[in-house]
């Protein structure tokens, strides 16, 4: 091995010790410490970053299912040393920490959305469903493009599945195009250079800096993966970007997920939230307890999303340019005793594709939402204009607000 | 010629009485009857040096001052940050010699914080105003004033200062004018619809991101800035001091005010208000002082949160 040597600019530059932001630097100083203690040179950082990869995408994908602590070993593996090429990549302060809300909804930092790649059940999910994508549009194609919006620095749900396929040589990159595009210049950077580090180059066709709600691609797309949401299906621009590249979906495309159903439900708190998962090592749908789960009283779908109904979706315009989108009509149930000591909550369910899924509890995104605005057989102390107060038995009527934060608006019929 | 007894509790007043002093027309200096604070130990400080004659005020019993007044030979008083509302049998003392200096445009801002209410509403000038004194506060004929802008970034300590640099031009005019054949009094208007000063309270200072303005959320942080009246911000379970606020314009429909919309280097920490924006320029912690920026990113503040939302939900139910 070489010696690091002042002297020698080239044995310098084959180490990797790059030059960092300092906050970068204080979340994966343990990451970086033990890169300069051993030394590891450039070459061998790309080996351990491509086999943490393959190493999560090879447990995710197998038929036996692997145990949580190790699923979650190497999922941190893959972090870091993700987070080792955001490092090279050399991003700014302002590059890394840019957060804002777009007129479409929350624009995560590169800093904030770096965590993603560690939602295992989320990534395993979509992996999954994917792969079955992927093999089923090969089947009948010789090659497929795909579309990927709002992908984050990472590009979570692909890259780590793009170098399994190419270490196993599964698909061919003559076989999957690939389309990244994000709004924030530091994803764009962080992206090319774990594209590269990856050596994924030939598997991507387009690395794109724009705005996912109005981007264009010049291809019809065979895959769409759509995954900027957050709980409750709020916050980020997830329908937004749906609604308008669907559109370029050949018309056999495939949105990745298939369905994504939102419902609603008035739960107690405490048994929902707290005393549910006092016992469980984690939280996952594997480990929901029946007990909370039969004291729920579910209030059916608020709205559904495929690649049907976002073709049906009508915008409607209201007073101040809000936009929203007519969802489904629920009635609250009759005869719930406890029904005012109740919170009103929403949670999503994803299916991937073909029963592939991403359940309630498995990711941050399907995590339940408390909305503790919505008030049902009881009053507010003070009521306030975004505070929404109803009874058992009436109709509700939802839409989904289109707007820099989207979310659910209930209306009472 | 009549001598003056400077009625103050502030170093601010220095520069008036360095005027009559040097004019040979200052009497004594009267000192409020109030517990010691560094402002009041200064002035005390300062009159020693210059050899300048204190008297104490009592706020129970005027009688001993009066006696020292009339054993001086003092027939005219000028009030200028004084604790006190003075007390009728004082006020009879100087027989409508005893004036007042009040740093707004009377009738407007009559009361305890006229400094602090200007600002907050965003006044861009103010008055030094020299009135009589009698039984109402803030109330009596005015003898003349003094014009004064209001720089848009000044705090209240700038104005305090500003008003006091413009102090001894003010007091010069009145004693010319009195020494000349007498000032022209003309009384005050009176109406309800008078901007007033009141004693701030503790609710004054909380921002309500739903209520104020982006304008008035920075002015709030103007009015208060360093001061014990600073703009104050609740933020999970702790209440932050919100320095220098600054409005930003943000066309985002649909979006909560108090709900934060940027986060940036270089743009900050703004946050949405139901008008438009504002800029969160310097915050105060028990930590230290921070620009938005960096108390965001310590204190994991981050766009897409809300800043309103303080009682939990039992609370907030009947």
């Amino acid at each position: 091995m070489d010696r690091i040597d002042g002297t020698n600019s080239k044995t310098l530059y084959d180490y990797a010790n790059p030059e960092i932001d300092v906050l970068l630097k204080h979340s994966v100083r343990t990451q970086l410490e033990s890169l300069l203690k051993t030394s590891i040179s450039v070459e061998q950082r790309l080996v351990v970053l491509q086999q943490s990869f393959v190493e999560a995408m090879t447990l995710v994908l197998s038929e036996i299912t692997a145990p949580h602590t190790q699923l979650v070993k190497t999922f941190e593996n893959m972090y870091d040393q993700a987070v080792l090429s955001m490092a090279v990549a050399g991003l700014s302060q302002e590059q890394l920490t840019h957060q804002y809300i777009s007129a479409t909804g929350l624009i995560m930092s590169p800093y904030n959305c770096k965590h993603t790649i560690k939602d295992i059940y989320r990534i395993k999910g979509y992996a999954r469903g994917l792969d079955k994508a992927i093999q089923g549009k090969l089947k009948n194609k010789p090659s497929i493009n795909v579309l990927y919006p709002a992908c984050g620095p990472f590009a979570p749900l692909l890259l780590p599945l793009l170098s399994y396929y190419k270490e196993t040589q599964t698909y061919k990159p003559s076989q999957i195009q690939v389309t990244l595009v994000d709004i924030q210049p530091g994803a764009i950077l962080t992206l090319k250079q774990l594209v590269s580090d990856l050596q994924l180059e030939e598997y991507i066709s387009l690395i794109e800096e724009a705005d996912a709600s109005i981007f264009e691609p010049e291809n019809a797309i065979d895959l769409l993966v759509l995954e900027a949401m957050q709980h409750g299906f709020t916050k980020e621009g997830q329908l937004s970007i749906a609604k308008h590249l669907v559109k370029y979906l050949s018309i056999d495309g495939w949105m990745i997920p298939q369905n994504v159903s939102v419902k609603g439900m008035m739960v107690v708190g405490e048994t929902e939230f707290n005393q549910q998962w006092k016992t469980q090592e984690f939280s996952h749908s594997s480990n929901v307890a029946n007990e909370a789960q039969q004291d729920r009283v579910e209030l059916g779908e608020i709205l559904k999303i495929n690649k049907s109904t976002l073709l049906e979706m009508q915008e409607l315009e209201l007073e101040g340019g809000i936009k929203v989108i007519p969802a489904n009509q629920i009635v609250l149930p009759k005869g719930v005793e406890d029904m005012s000591k109740r919170i009103f909550a929403v949670y999503a369910h994803i299916e991937t594709f073909a029963q592939e899924e991403v359940g309630q509890y498995d990711s941050g995104i399907t995590h339940p939402r408390p909305d503790n605005s919505v008030y049902i057989d009881l009053k507010p102390k003070d009521i306030e204009h975004t505070h929404f107060v109803a009874s058992s038995g009436d109709t509700i009527q939802f839409y989904y607000q289109l707007t820099g934060l989207p979310g659910f608006v209930p209306v009472k019929l | 010629m009549n001598k003056y007894a400077v009625f103050t509790g502030s170093c601010l007043s220095a520069t008036a009485i360095e005027y009559l002093d040097q004019a040979g027309l200052l009497a004594c200096v009267v000192l409020p009857d109030s517990d010691a604070n560094p402002d009041l130990l200064q002035l005390q400080q300062w009159l020693e040096q210059k050899q300048i004659t204190m008297l104490k005020y009592n706020k129970k019993d005027d009688k001993p001052l009066i006696m020292q007044l009339d054993r001086m030979g003092v027939e005219c008083g000028v009030i200028y940050l004084f604790r006190h509302k003075i007390k009728t049998t004082l006020i009879q003392y100087f027989q409508e010699h005893l004036v007042n200096i009040h740093p707004s445009p009377l009738p407007d801002y009559r009361g305890p914080q006229p400094i602090y209410w200007q600002l907050r509403n965003g006044e861009s000038s103010t008055k030094l105003t020299l009135h009589k004194v009698n039984e109402e506060l803030d109330c009596g004929d005015i003898g003349c004033e003094v014009e004064i802008d209001i720089h848009p970034f000044e705090t209240n300590k700038c104005l305090h200062q500003k008003m006091a640099q413009a102090l001894p031009y003010l007091v010069s005019q009145f004693v010319q004018t009195e020494q000349s054949g007498g000032a022209v009094w003309r009384p005050q208007e009176q109406g309800a619809s008078l901007k007033a000063a009141p004693q701030i309270i503790h609710s004054d200072l909380l921002v309500d991101w739903r209520q104020h303005s982006a304008r008035e959320i920075a002015n709030m942080a103007r009015a208060g800035n360093t001061d014990v009246a600073c703009a104050l911000f609740q933020y999970r379970q702790s209440v932050f001091q919100l320095l220098q606020a600054t409005p930003v314009e943000c066309n985002l429909v649909g979006v909560k005010a108090g709900t934060v919309v940027q986060l940036d280097k270089n743009a900050g920490l703004v946050v949405k208000t139901d008008d438009c924006a504002v800029r969160l320029d310097i915050i105060g912690a028990q930590q230290g002082v921070f620009d938005g920026y960096r108390f965001a990113l310590l204190f994991s503040l981050e766009p897409g949160m809300e800043l309103c939302c303080g009682a939990n939900y039992e609370s907030r139910v009947i």
